[in-house]
């Protein structure tokens, strides 16, 4: 039951976020029917398996809201402000309940009570207005109701129905409660007793239904299991053929016998059949879509299998160089090039089913514009850009705080108030952008909006009353913006008062430095401000230089770098400056050797790298450059914890480690004697 | 490494023990995952120095420790029966792999946990809060160490005090 919980979850989890995104479309567009069906599916979806797995709480506010949405979609009228806030209100206690379930706070369990009083009143405001605009349809709908149909259902589980949980008997259960029915079951298909697994199911069931339901109730009742399932329908008379003893005669004698069956229907027989047909093709073309759509993976086996993927690399890698070495068999020679070829492609594929779209963390970015816009009396559109751009999952699982930090940034502090806005000639509607892209291996998020900007001369103030930079400091406005990074730079009422930006952007840059991003601003007062993220495709592979000090490798990450150059060490013995020269531009250096405290004796000629810092050039000195290399980034584990300059190892084909530097680190750790 | 184990009596457990200078110690095997010929190992710059480096281990990188500067001796010397312990250990409910670097591994004992003795109180001559147990064998005595505490302690353990006072070494960071 367990694994079937977790799957519930998993599901439910699923729906809430495309209920939340049909709830945004609704907002925009109050009229849309598909919507409205959309929402009154998932509400539905969502009861049916709550109550299954001991959900109860969800099923009790999903049934109150579906209510709401029956009335809304079978009245065609549009949605109201007051039924989609407390659906809203509905999505954040789904999710609460979700954690929550079996041991529910008391908050919780009061915030329930409230949110249904609350949908209470909604539905009967609804039935109100229902009720005054759609008298007449009520009145089709009542002597719709009186009449009586009558069904023939084909109901077909498939062997494996019972995977995932489902018991055709409930769906019986729930066509029987309401209804006239006659079941026959078909059980020819149970094998003996030698080849019967339990697991599996065997039976079919062919019911008669009479009652006063359409055929869309009917298909509803089946929803959960059409997928494994198959169900035709069949209308075959307008009337309750269960007074009819002629019929009852005739299904009796037997129920296979459809044609005598349909003999009754009161509708010409050709009718029937081509309905029976379309709900067949409907349900057909769903479970194809199901099958091609996608796999639920655990996350923890996808780290798996990227794992042994670089070990299949690296193994790939010695195996190569084996073979160059030692053989003159050809057919070994290709089998090797084949597998190579193949273990490419593998960890090209394995690299891909890590990377998520942008877009799967989105929904929570629309809702917390709705939200705090509400809240705050503005009107804010909300748009987005290249989102289905992908990035490795753990770094759009990190990105999520960062940018949701930055959009309430720009509506608490950026977005000004209608009526400034009107006065400043800006249009009424502020406008939010979030922008992804790839540049070169990087992929850049932009966050931008129309608001007021941050004033560089405030900052400037601020960052000097603070010690951060000389009074005397010349810097470019960009470069005064950019200090609002630095930690403990303003706290909230502060930065409020003066620019209406900045709150906790230290925060910001520490989220994006530990998935090796960098962010940026720009700013221009009175038009708006951009927030540029950039980051790496992927956390476990980087592109690097190898260099070499004192005869061990290390990797640079490519980058970084900027100019490699050759360099005497007599220049840099004795150098007091602490700067060296190149091409007549001076650079501020950071010799490893001493950082590393190795005191063998240096190499006569050494290699500089120009790397860039924060918009600086800074040199570090290495013994060798010895090329490129693309490294499967390992991490160093507990003990190597407080060497920060180290972002991770990397494994060599021959199986020798090398050890991967973060140059940031490199330099803010080692440049502070310094002054870069 | 594979030896039979008598699972019908309770009181027994299996240690791996091994030497270091001329000292003997034991870990218990359920702790041990394998043990591996000396191999060029990676050093990794400002680590503490007793942190010998980083190995590959089957595409992982495994930290190497030199147990002997751990155990405040001399450094480890590399002879042909230099081997590393790859060992698991427990590190505030984290599992963390490492490699100890020992000079000899000697065997697989199995040992009565009657024959175990306390380890000796407090003010004796060796760090009990380290050991589980002393085993005397063969008119040695070998330590059985608690390798969660050991391992997940930065600073230097010597269990023997020895008379003269080793000389001071600080901790890079």
């Amino acid at each position: 039951m367990d694994r079937f919980q977790k799957k519930y979850i998993e599901e439910a989890n699923d729906l809430i976020i495309s209920l939340e995104t049909a709830l945004l479309l609704i907002e925009k567009d109050k009229v849309n029917q598909e919507l409205n069906e959309e929402v009154f599916r998932i509400m539905h979806s969502l009861k049916g398996g709550s109550s299954m797995f001991g959900f109860d709480k969800i099923s009790e506010l999903t049934h109150h809201l579906e209510s709401a949405y029956d009335i809304v979609r079978s009245s065609k009228i549009s949605v109201t402000e007051e039924l989609l806030d407390i659906s809203f209100l509905a999505v954040d206690q789904l999710k609460l309940l979700i954690v929550e379930n079996p041991n529910l706070n008391a908050q919780t369990i009061e915030k329930q009570s409230n949110l249904l009083h609350k949908i209470q009143n909604v539905l009967e405001n609804l039935e109100a207005k229902h009720d005054i605009k759609n008298n007449q349809f009520i009145e089709n709908l009542k002597s719709n109701s009186d009449r009586f149909y009558t069904f023939f259902v084909k109901f077909k589980p498939n062997a494996d129905v019972f995977d995932n949980g489902s018991n055709p008997l409930y769906i019986l259960d729930e066509l029987l409660s309401e209804n006239i029915c006659k079941v026959f079951v078909n059980d020819s298909d149970i094998p003996e007793i030698e080849d019967f697994d339990i697991a599996k199911n065997y039976t079919s069931w062919t019911i008669i239904v009479a009652g006063k339901l359409s055929q869309t109730d009917i298909q509803n009742i089946f929803i959960f299991i059409e997928d494994e399932s198959e169900v035709s329908i069949t209308q075959i008379a307008e009337e309750n053929l269960f007074k009819n003893s002629e019929f009852i005669k005739i299904i009796e004698q037997s129920v296979l016998n459809q044609e005598a069956i349909f003999n009754f229907s009161s509708q010409g027989k050709q009718e029937v059949v081509l309905k029976e047909m379309e709900v067949g093709k409907q349900l057909k073309t769903r479970i194809n879509e199901t099958v091609i759509s996608s796999v639920r993976v655990d996350s923890a086996k996808l780290d798996a299998l990227l794992n042994i993927v670089s070990e299949i690399v690296t193994n790939q890698a010695r195996l190569n160089l084996l073979i160059e070495e030692n053989t003159k068999n050809t057919a070994l020679i290709n089998i090797t090039e084949d597998f190579n070829k193949l273990s490419r492609q593998l960890r090209d594929i394995a690299f891909d089913i890590s990377l998520v779209p942008l877009e799967s963390i989105i929904v929570r970015f629309k809702r917390l514009v709705r939200d705090l816009a509400n809240e705050q009396n503005k009107q804010i559109d909300f748009l987005t850009e290249g989102i289905e751009t992908e990035l490795d999952k753990t770094i759009i699982e990190h990105l999520v705080a960062p940018i949701m930090h930055t959009i309430r940034n720009s509506i608490d502090h950026g977005i000004e108030p209608k009526n400034q806005r009107l006065a400043l000639g800006k249009p009424e509607v502020g406008k939010i952008v979030l922008k992804a892209y790839h540049s070169g291996p990087n992929v850049v998020v932009q966050i931008y909006d129309d608001g007021r900007g941050i004033d560089p001369e405030v900052i400037q103030k601020k960052a000097i009353e603070k010690g951060f930079i000389p009074a005397s400091a010349k810097l470019s406005d960009k470069e005064i913006v950019n200090l609002i990074f630095k930690a403990g730079f303003t706290t909230a009422s502060q930065v409020t008062d003066i620019s209406g930006r900045g709150v906790g952007m230290d925060v910001v840059k520490r989220k994006i430095d530990e998935i090796r991003g960098e962010v940026e601003i720009d700013s221009i007062v009175g038009e708006g401000t951009t927030i540029t993220i950039k980051l790496p495709l992927t956390l476990s592979i980087i592109d690097g230089l190898l260099i070499e000090i004192n005869q061990t490798k290390y990797i640079l990450p490519l980058p970084d770098v900027r100019k490699i150059f050759e360099i005497e060490h007599s220049k840099i013995v004795n150098n007091f400056m602490g700067l060296v020269v190149h091409k007549d531009q001076q650079y501020p250096y950071i010799y490893l050797r001493d950082e590393f405290e190795i005191y063998t004796p240096s190499p006569q000629l050494e290699r500089a790298i120009i790397v860039n810092y924060e918009n600086k050039n800074v040199c570090i000195i290495v013994d060798d450059v010895l090329g490129e290399y693309q490294a499967v980034l390992k991490p160093l584990g507990y003990y190597f914890r407080k060497q920060e300059f180290i972002s991770g190892a990397s494994i060599f084909g021959d199986g020798t480690v090398a050890l991967v530097l973060d140059t940031n680190k490199i330099i803010k750790l080692f440049a502070k004697k310094q002054t870069i | 490494m594979e030896t039979k184990f008598n699972s019908d009596n309770k009181n027994l457990s299996s240690y791996l023990s091994f030497k270091l200078d001329s000292e003997f110690f034991a870990v218990n095997v359920h702790q041990v995952i394998n043990i591996l010929e000396l191999t060029k190992i990676t050093e990794v710059p400002k680590a503490p120095f007793y942190m010998k480096g980083v190995i590959n281990l089957r595409g992982k990188v495994l930290p190497v420790i030199d147990t002997r500067l751990k155990f405040g001796m001399e450094a480890i010397v590399f002879t042909k029966n230099t081997c590393i312990v790859v060992m698991e250990i427990n590190i505030n409910g984290e599992r963390v792999e490492l490699g100890a670097l020992v000079d000899t591994v000697l065997e697989v004992i199995e040992v009565d946990n009657e024959n175990i003795t306390l380890p000796p109180s407090l003010g004796s001559k060796y760090k009990s809060e380290f050991i589980t147990g002393m085993l005397h064998q063969n008119d040695e005595f070998i330590m059985m160490l608690d390798i969660d505490k050991v391992f997940s302690s930065d600073d230097i353990i010597e269990f023997k005090e020895s008379a003269e006072e080793p000389e001071k070494i600080s901790l890079q960071e």
